[in-house]
């Protein structure tokens, strides 16, 4: 049996005092504190599996079983990490942060409520992309979801850590609309229209009277989001759009340009990612199968990949949702931009409302096939996230590339990124794939990331999202006046949270209670 | 969708195509384990999962599918589940409860006699 592990200053005796209490409120089977219940909490994608471990979980099913736990947690001052469902995969998955603390697993909580007329819905954390999307074609219900490339996550928890899906709808963050909020003292928020009882509009203007609090609780730790209102994309009439191969790396400027323009104006609404050849390949063959030097793979190595599975160094898929006259209408424009242009190959897409789905995120139909990713290295594989937000010029992100890239070579890591497009933005996702048995390997991760933290951080780009071991690394980034954001973030969190309960450390952000564990936890 | 019709899939820039997200023909018909498993395990180990895709790697066709296996022991799969394996996380006690993964552990092993 390990050695159990307890929240800082907090004795066993207080502990087992706690977790009785909890006991009484939702059910001792519903307290996990068993050695395999902490492991089955921890980062299993982590590059260190000793670091952020829990010292139990506590699964709730209603929003008041909620509520007292957080009553109790700030009775005996136990820091509770809440998850909707764990599976923020890359970022920290379930794992807490601040190691001893509790987490508190929404999971169980599934209640789904679809406004089939208005388009919108209302979720509990627990529900995830696959279950929303059985309930919707279960009910024949003509909404379409945005899903993000590993959908096995939650709706709300997604839209909580700014995730980001491949429909017209993807920005998922920018389509919530109203929550229901315990805060940290067990008092219980709806905000937007949500404030009034009973409000028929709850779902459908997003910001109330007065301050509009949403984003408040997106990536924070003011509060427990126990309903989550989201808008869904009517099924379209018809789908068009095209898949574009590109043949070598500085094609990345040209196609930065071409594509940046047409989403400012609107001409496309979908937000394309164009993704480097191991973003494909990684999803079907490993490394092993190659080459079997350390170090990054030569570009003969690559070369025989990509030729083996037909894909370009760079690959972008375009889609087009609406009327058939309007997608049709779209597409040329986009097509006619790309006209003269260097494409390796090209593979049309197209649908028609009443022909069967094709069975991927671009058709809002959740997947995981893109997981297999972590397994690049065969065995035991483990990735975590690098996602700093850029501007949508093409000679910039060329820039940020070549950088990027060097650091990959240095460290001996194989390159695995996309240009991901806003509206006005890039962001450039790397998956830093890695294998759990290699040492060397391992030990080298965290330096790696701070490369590419600091590189990042000389051109002032700043990332949209991190992994909990890299919160405070991250949070330190956004430096404007002696860092005036955190510390509007840390007033914020005290007068909510002042015994520090919820989440303290997620995203940079810790209360006076725990403030000796920043940049240690 | 994890009890849909066939469909074929493209992954992201390939153009190879994956199979089904139906259960195999062997599946026995609609009962608690198999409705548990799928919808607990399906996402990942029914055709167009990431666990079937990576188990196709390593087992003749028709084996990649957990349903279809004829050599899984309800401990096997109750270990698996609780701790992980290769690119499987754990699954918590309040993702899957005991009651729950011992009907899922059956169904899987109904086939290894």
């Amino acid at each position: 049996m390990a050695a159990p592990i307890f929240p800082p200053g907090v004795s066993a005796r207080q502990f087992d005092l706690a977790t009785a209490e909890f006991a009484r409120a939702i059910g001792s089977e519903w307290v996990l504190t068993t050695d395999a219940d902490r492991d089955s909490y921890a980062d299993f994608f982590s590059f260190d599996g000793r670091t952020h471990l829990a010292s139990g979980a506590l699964a709730p099913i209603t929003t008041e079983e909620v509520r007292e736990l957080v009553r109790i947690a700030g009775k005996f001052r136990i820091p509770l990490w809440p998850i909707s469902r764990g599976k923020n995969l890359g970022y920290g998955a379930a794992a807490p942060l601040l190691s001893g603390s509790m987490v508190l697993d929404l999971s169980r909580m599934k209640k789904i409520e679809v406004d089939v007329a208005n388009g919108t819905v209302l979720v509990e954390p627990g529900v995830g992309f696959y279950d929303l999307y059985d309930y919707l074609q279960q009910h024949k219900i003509p909404l379409w979801l945005s899903v993000p490339g590993n959908s096995w996550g939650s709706v709300a928890g997604n839209a909580l850590d700014r995730g980001v899906g491949y429909t017209t709808y993807g920005d998922h963050t920018s389509r919530i609309c109203g929550m229901e909020v315990v805060l940290p003292d067990g008092d219980l928020v709806r905000t937007g229209m949500g404030a009034m009882h009973d409000a028929p509009t709850w779902q459908l203007y997003r910001y109330g009277f007065g301050p509009a609090w949403d984003q408040m609780f997106v990536q924070s730790n003011f509060g427990v989001v126990t309903k989550l209102g989201l808008w869904l994309m009517p099924e379209p009439e018809s789908l068009r759009g095209f898949d574009m191969e590109f043949d070598r790396p500085e094609d990345l400027e040209w196609v930065v340009d071409v594509i940046a323009p047409l989403r400012r104006s609107g001409t496309l609404q979908q937000s394309p990612s164009i993704g480097n050849w191991l973003r494909a390949a990684s999803a079907l063959t490993t490394r092993k199968d190659w080459y079997d030097k350390p170090g990054a793979l030569p570009d003969s190595v690559i070369d025989a990949i990509r030729k083996r599975f037909n894909i370009g160094w760079w690959s972008v898929n375009v889609r087009f949702y609406g009327d058939a006259e309007v997608t049709a209408a779209a597409e040329k424009v986009v097509l006619k931009a790309f006209a003269g242009r260097p494409v390796l190959s090209q593979k049309n897409a197209s649908w028609t409302r009443g022909q069967p789905r094709e069975q991927t995120a671009w058709t809002g139909v959740p997947v995981t096939l893109a997981l297999q990713n972590a397994n690049w290295h065969g065995g035991r594989g483990g990735h975590i996230g690098f996602s700093p937000v850029m501007p949508a010029n093409g000679r910039l992100a060329l820039e940020q590339f070549h950088r990027t890239y060097s650091r990959y070579q240095e460290y001996g890591m194989d390159y695995h990124a996309s240009f991901a497009f806003g509206e006005r933005h890039i962001t450039n996702v790397n998956q830093v794939l890695f294998d759990k048995d290699d040492v060397a390997m391992l030990g080298r991760v965290q330096q790696f990331f701070h490369a590419l933290v600091n590189d990042a951080t000389a051109q002032h780009y700043g990332e949209y999202r991190t992994h909990i071991e890299f919160m405070d690394l991250v949070a330190g980034t956004y430096d404007f006046n002696h860092a005036a954001l955190r510390r509007l973030n840390e007033r914020v969190k005290n007068a909510l949270d002042p015994h520090g309960i919820l989440a303290p450390g997620k995203s940079g952000i810790w209360p006076s209670a725990y403030a000796k564990e920043r940049g240690n936890a | 969708m994890r009890n849909l019709v066939v469909i074929a899939i493209l992954t992201c820039a390939s153009g190879a195509a994956f199979a089904t997200d139906t259960p195999p023909e062997s599946a026995p018909a609609a009962g608690p384990g198999r409705d548990l498993f799928a919808e607990k395990c399906g996402m990942c180990h029914r055709s167009t999962g990431m666990g079937t895709g990576l188990l196709s790697r390593r087992y003749p066709k028709g084996q990649e599918q957990l349903e279809a296996r004829t050599n899984l022991s309800a401990a096997f799969v109750t270990t698996v589940v609780r701790h992980g394996l290769n690119n499987m996380p754990a699954l918590s006690r309040a993702e899957v409860s005991d009651p729950q993964l011992t009907r899922i552990a059956s169904y899987l092993a109904r086939g290894n006699q």
